[in-house]
Parts: C-alpha cells; sequence; structure tokens
C-alpha cells in the first residue's frame, strides 16, 4: 500500500516548486554552507597538490637533507660543517641509501666569464648523486661524473638560464669558460626546473628559477682547486621509499651527533618528515574551518527545519486529507522528509555551482591553488543530503503523527 | 448485507482533568446499498460518531465491523488502507489541495492505494467527466465554483469504490441551486448500489435518504425506526 520513492520525489518536487519564495529561502543558507565547504575542501586540495608537486620537483619524497641547525646556539661551540673525511664515514654508514651527495658552496667565487661577458652565479661543488637526489637531469651533455670527483677536473655543469645567458643556449657543451682563474670546460646543460605556485597562474613566477641561474663543479674541483678550507655544509640523500626516508633521517641524525659529541649543529629533515606535518597542519587547518561550516550548516539547518515545521504547520487540513483519503504515517513522514532533502540537496548543488564560479577569484584573492575534483563535489552534496536527513526528520515524524481528525478541523 | 454494525460504541476525550463522553453506547446496523442520514444538535457526538464509522478515529470502548471486518482494535497504518479503499469521504468545505489540479485531487485515493499513474489518470478523467467536469481537468479548486468543488470533492470520493460514502454537510456551503446538483448526484449513486451514510443539519437534505438515525448527548434518539 505505501506509496513508491517516486511518488513521494514527484509529491516533493511538487510542492518545492509551488512554493518556490520559501524553498529559496529556505535553501540560501545551505547554499553558503556548501560553498564554505567546497572552497575549504579545495583549499585543502589545492594544498596538497601543490607541496606534493613542490617536494617531487626537489627531489621526491624520498629525500633526506643536512642542513646548519639555525636553532642551535653557535657561541657554545661547534661549527655546523663536515670535512671531506667526515662525509665519507657518513657515506659509508649509510649502505642504505639509494643516492648520496654532499655539497659545499663556492661563496669566493661567482662570476662566470666568457668572451667578455660576466654571469653571476651560485656555484655549488657536489658529487655526481647531485642530479638523482635533486630528480633533475641534463638537456644536453652530461653530469659530473665519478672521475671528475676523484681527479678534480676542471668541469662545469650549467643551469639552464645560466647556460642561456651565458653563451647563448647554443653549442654550449665544450666551450671553456672562467671562474676565478681557472678555466672550466662546460660539460652538460641541467634541464629547466620550473614550478609556479599556481598551475598556469602568475604569482611569483617560477620559484626554482634561481636554481637554473646555479651551476655545478665536482666537489674536490671546489676544494683543491678554489678554496682548501672550505667545508661541506650540506648532505642530501635519497632513500629507497618515503618509510626509509624517515628511518634514514632517524640513523642519519644519531650519526652527525655521535661524530660531533652530541651537539645539535646539524638539522636532518626528509621530504616525508614534511609531508607529514603539512598532512598534520591541513587537518587542524581543516578541522578548524570544517567547523566553521559546520555552524554554517547548523545554523542552516535550524532555519530549515523551523520553515518545514511552520511549512507543515499552514498544511496542517492538507495532511489530514491526505490521511482521509488513505495516506499512511509513513507516507506523510516521507513525503516531507523527501521534501526537506529535495531542498537540501538543490542547495548543495547550486552551492557547488557558485562555489565554482567565485573559486577562481577566491583562489587569485588567496594567491593560493584551489582545486575543486569530483570527490570534493560529491562530499559537498553528500553533506547537504545529510544535513537535510537531521534536521528533516523532526517536522516530517510531526506530520506524520498529526491526528487526522484534529488535522481537519484545522483552519 | 449489512456493511456496518457498531456494538455499545463509547467515546470519552480527556478535556484537560475532565472526562467527556461523546459517544456513550451506540448501536448501529447499516446495510449495503442504503441511504442514511445522521442528525442531531451541534455537540451531540454525530461528528465523533462520523470519523468513527470513518476510521478516523477509534472508539474508546466497543466493536465496529466494517464489512464483517472487526476494525475498531486496528492499528493506525491498518486503518489507513481501510480508508483508502473502503471509505469515500465528502466535506463540507470541500478539503480539495489547492495546489494540484482537479485530474490529481481525484488521483489521489488511488495513488495512495498503489495504482499506476497512467490507470489512475485513466480513471480520475472518466469519473469527473461522469460528473460533468470534464472541461476542467487542469484547473485548480479555487478556479471552479463552489458546486463544482464539491462535485470533484465527490469524485475523489468514490474514486477507489469504497464500500461507503460518508459525506459530513455536503451541501453546508452550497446555494440551494448548487446545493440540489450534488444531491442529485447522490442520488444517483446510491441507485447505482452506493451505500451512503450522509451528516446533516438539514431536514429536507435529510428527507432524501431512506433512513435518519438521530444523535442526542451521545446516544441514538429514535434508534432503528424507519422513517
Amino acid at each position: 500500500m505505501a506509496i513508491s520513492i517516486a511518488e513521494s520525489l514527484h509529491i516533493g518536487l511538487a510542492d518545492i516548486t509551488t512554493r518556490k519564495v520559501r524553498s529559496a529561502a529556505t535553501i540560501f543558507g545551505i547554499i553558503l554552507g556548501v560553498i564554505s565547504i567546497l572552497v575549504v575542501l579545495a583549499i585543502l586540495n589545492g594544498m596538497n597538490a601543490s607541496t606534493l608537486s613542490w617536494m617531487e620537483e626537489r627531489g621526491g619524497t624520498n629525500k633526506v637533507e643536512v642542513h646548519r641547525n639555525w636553532n642551535y646556539d653557535f657561541s657554545k661551540g661547534g661549527e655546523a660543517n663536515l670535512t671531506l673525511a667526515e662525509v665519507e664515514e657518513i657515506r659509508q654508514m649509510l649502505p642504505e641509501a639509494v643516492a648520496f651527495n654532499s655539497q659545499v658552496m663556492l661563496y669566493s667565487h661567482n662570476e662566470l666569464k666568457y668572451r667578455g661577458l660576466s654571469y653571476y652565479s651560485n656555484v655549488a661543488g657536489v658529487l655526481p648523486d647531485y642530479l638523482q637526489v635533486e630528480n633533475w637531469g641534463v638537456s644536453e651533455g652530461r653530469f659530473i661524473s665519478d672521475l671528475d670527483v676523484r681527479e678534480s677536473s676542471n668541469v662545469i655543469v650549467l643551469g639552464s638560464s645560466a647556460a642561456r645567458d651565458l653563451l647563448g643556449g647554443k653549442d654550449a657543451v665544450g666551450k671553456k669558460i672562467a671562474l676565478g682563474g681557472n678555466v672550466l670546460e662546460v660539460i652538460g646543460i641541467l634541464n629547466e626546473k620550473n614550478w609556479e605556485k599556481m598551475q598556469g597562474g602568475s604569482f611569483g613566477g617560477n620559484m626554482l628559477e634561481y636554481m637554473n641561474q646555479q651551476s655545478f663543479i665536482p666537489i674536490s674541483t671546489a676544494i683543491n682547486r678554489y678554496d682548501n678550507t672550505m667545508k661541506v655544509s650540506s648532505l642530501q640523500v635519497t632513500a629507497e621509499s618515503p618509510n626509509h626516508a624517515l628511518k634514514l633521517q632517524k640513523k642519519l641524525n644519531q650519526i652527525l651527533l655521535n661524530l660531533k659529541g652530541g651537539r645539535e649543529l646539524f638539522r636532518v629533515s626528509s621530504a616525508q618528515e614534511g609531508i607529514m606535518t603539512m598532512q598534520a597542519n591541513a587537518r587542524i587547518f581543516s578541522l578548524i574551518f570544517i567547523l566553521i561550516s559546520a555552524i554554517s550548516l547548523l545554523v542552516a539547518g535550524i532555519v530549515i527545519m523551523n520553515i518545514m515545521l511552520a511549512s507543515i504547520k499552514e498544511r496542517t487540513r492538507e495532511i489530514g486529507v491526505r490521511i482521509a483519503v488513505g495516506a499512511r504515517r509513513i507516507d506523510i513522514f516521507f513525503q516531507f522528509m523527501i521534501q526537506t532533502v529535495l531542498i537540501t540537496t538543490l542547495g548543495g548543488v547550486i552551492g557547488i555551482g557558485l562555489g565554482l564560479l567565485i573559486l577562481d577569484k577566491i583562489s587569485a584573492y588567496l594567491e593560493m591553488e584551489m582545486i575543486a575534483d569530483f570527490r570534493i563535489m560529491i562530499s559537498s552534496v553528500l553533506v547537504s543530503v545529510m544535513v537535510g536527513l537531521i534536521f528533516g526528520i523532526m517536522p516530517a515524524i510531526r506530520a506524520g503523527n498529526l491526528d487526522p481528525v484534529d488535522a481537519l478541523r484545522e483552519e | 448485507m449489512e456493511i456496518i454494525r457498531t456494538e455499545a460504541l463509547i467515546k470519552d476525550y480527556e478535556l484537560g482533568k475532565v472526562k467527556v463522553r461523546a459517544l456513550d453506547g451506540i448501536d448501529i446496523s447499516i446495510n449495503s446499498g442504503e441511504f442514511v442520514a445522521i442528525m442531531g444538535p451541534s455537540g451531540s457526538g454525530k461528528s465523533t460518531l462520523m470519523h468513527i464509522i470513518g476510521c478516523l478515529d477509534s472508539p474508546s470502548q466497543g466493536e465496529y465491523y466494517l464489512d464483517s471486518v472487526l476494525v475498531s482494535k486496528m492499528s493506525k497504518s491498518a486503518l489507513a488502507g481501510v480508508r483508502n479503499s473502503k471509505i469515500g469521504f465528502v466535506f463540507q468545505s470541500f478539503n480539495l489541495l489547492p495546489h494540484l489540479n482537479i485530474l490529481k485531487n481525484v488521483e489521489l485515493p488511488m495513488m495512495y492505494g498503489g495504482l499506476s499513474a497512467s490507470k489512475r489518470k485513466e480513471k480520475a478523467r472518466e469519473i469527473l467527466e461522469g460528473v460533468g467536469l470534464a472541461d476542467r481537468l487542469r484547473h485548480k479548486p479555487g478556479e471552479l465554483s463552489g458546486g463544482e468543488r464539491q462535485r470533484v470533492a465527490i469524485s475523489r470520493a468514490i474514486a477507489n469504490d469504497p464500500s461507503i460514502l460518508l459525506a459530513d454537510e455536503p451541501t453546508g456551503n452550497l446555494d440551494s441551486q448548487a446545493g440540489g446538483d450534488i444531491l442529485e448526484i447522490f442520488d444517483r449513486l446510491h441507485k447505482e448500489g452506493n451505500t451512503i451514510i450522509m451528516v446533516t443539519h438539514d431536514p429536507l437534505v435529510a428527507a432524501r435518504a431512506q433512513r435518519i438515525i438521530r444523535i442526542k448527548d451521545g446516544m441514538i434518539d429514535n434508534g432503528d425506526l424507519d422513517s
């Protein structure tokens, strides 16, 4: 005897279309709530995606790095650097590392010269594995080899911008350039690194351009041919997997502490840890904003509930008539339940539409990448359905429980 | 064949702490195909009786058999089924749903009865044509005269071919011309074999019935005497 869901849907839809103004008023709150949820989820999504792409561009999630610990009070003694012998010792203790690089920065010399042209470039002394730990590659020629390191060869690899600006970018490999009194042969050009805060956006442009302006020589060349007082200030290690990276990070930290008599001169970080920190931050961030959205949806829900209650009061006689001609309580219950859920769902869909329309503007204003994918839209719709279910149930029960005799007497 | 039998029906209402007895031992018997009028002053309990006969309400005590089925002890949802299939209501104030066109209004009981959309539409159209409203099917009740509205209400009442038609002052809101037309329809339905129970104040209306049951102070005044 029960009327079908399709029938109830039909009644619900008819109810909404005959009461457009009321439905619109009811819907307003839910639209706002859903827009805010959509925007928040899109921000989180965007943050995630942009951090991951940044990590990927900077060497992937398997990377572990050692830098000077800026939180350490260096007046207590100790220096945040390593001799080549210490580096070698560390390397021996990390057989699980897939790639291992140690780096010195050639602060004393930064002017590259070629046929009267000058180009100022940060020159780093590195190991062959540098290419791998940075997820980088050469576009022309080759990178520094083990032989280059062993022999302290006078060779240099240029970043794409350095090569273009100094050598015009053409047939750069094989050319000889001068750096601080030494003549170095260009053996390779690196691929262009490109990462923008927003895909296709214009905020800040390529944030990795500084890497394209760098140039690289063997670490041994830097020390032996330029400045033999230089020490290694940073290490980059690639592990087998993100999990291995976390283990390697701990181990490396312990090795450095042992090496430096327990002083925390270095900070060991891993991309994986960074991601985890970011995700933890994102969780807090999202909790706060989802709470705000939830409050707005709660308010919207209460408004909806009250409008439905008023609507049911106004339609008491109609309900009485329906009961008189054979509607069961459950039929009346479903009629109003479905109507409420239809309204909130419609609000959700409109909210998503409007949210998508304004997302670009918000994104431009906040200078944040926002990605509203299908999953987010589904979640937003589900949330609005839930609001309908939660706040529709009480009015619908009340409607279903109306006494037909009283209901028919109602004016 | 007996279609309605009540045995010692009692209905009490609680008004605050006071118990009010609206019906005080009603025994009636109505046969299939009868046209019965129920008369009585306001407050006599005739509306309460009507609600119980119409399965909108249940008695506090006593038994009510409809079509030989004891309905006074049925659950609310079972009563909904009984109302839907066995009872057709016609109200003084029509009680049509204002947002639905008259075709949809007439379809309503058939919808709750589970009839398919196409079948109920066809049947509603047929019934409305029978009461002379063929050209008004898409009109809303507000666009019709009182007499026309009551014809829609009657059409709705008979849509599921009920066992009894319950009419509560069906001409109370109509002028004498329209009221007469409505009574003609009831006469016709009666001749076609329908059982009609009509609550009325109006002796001229009651005179159309085969039998009058008078209610006073919740009791039957002149019982089963033929009028």
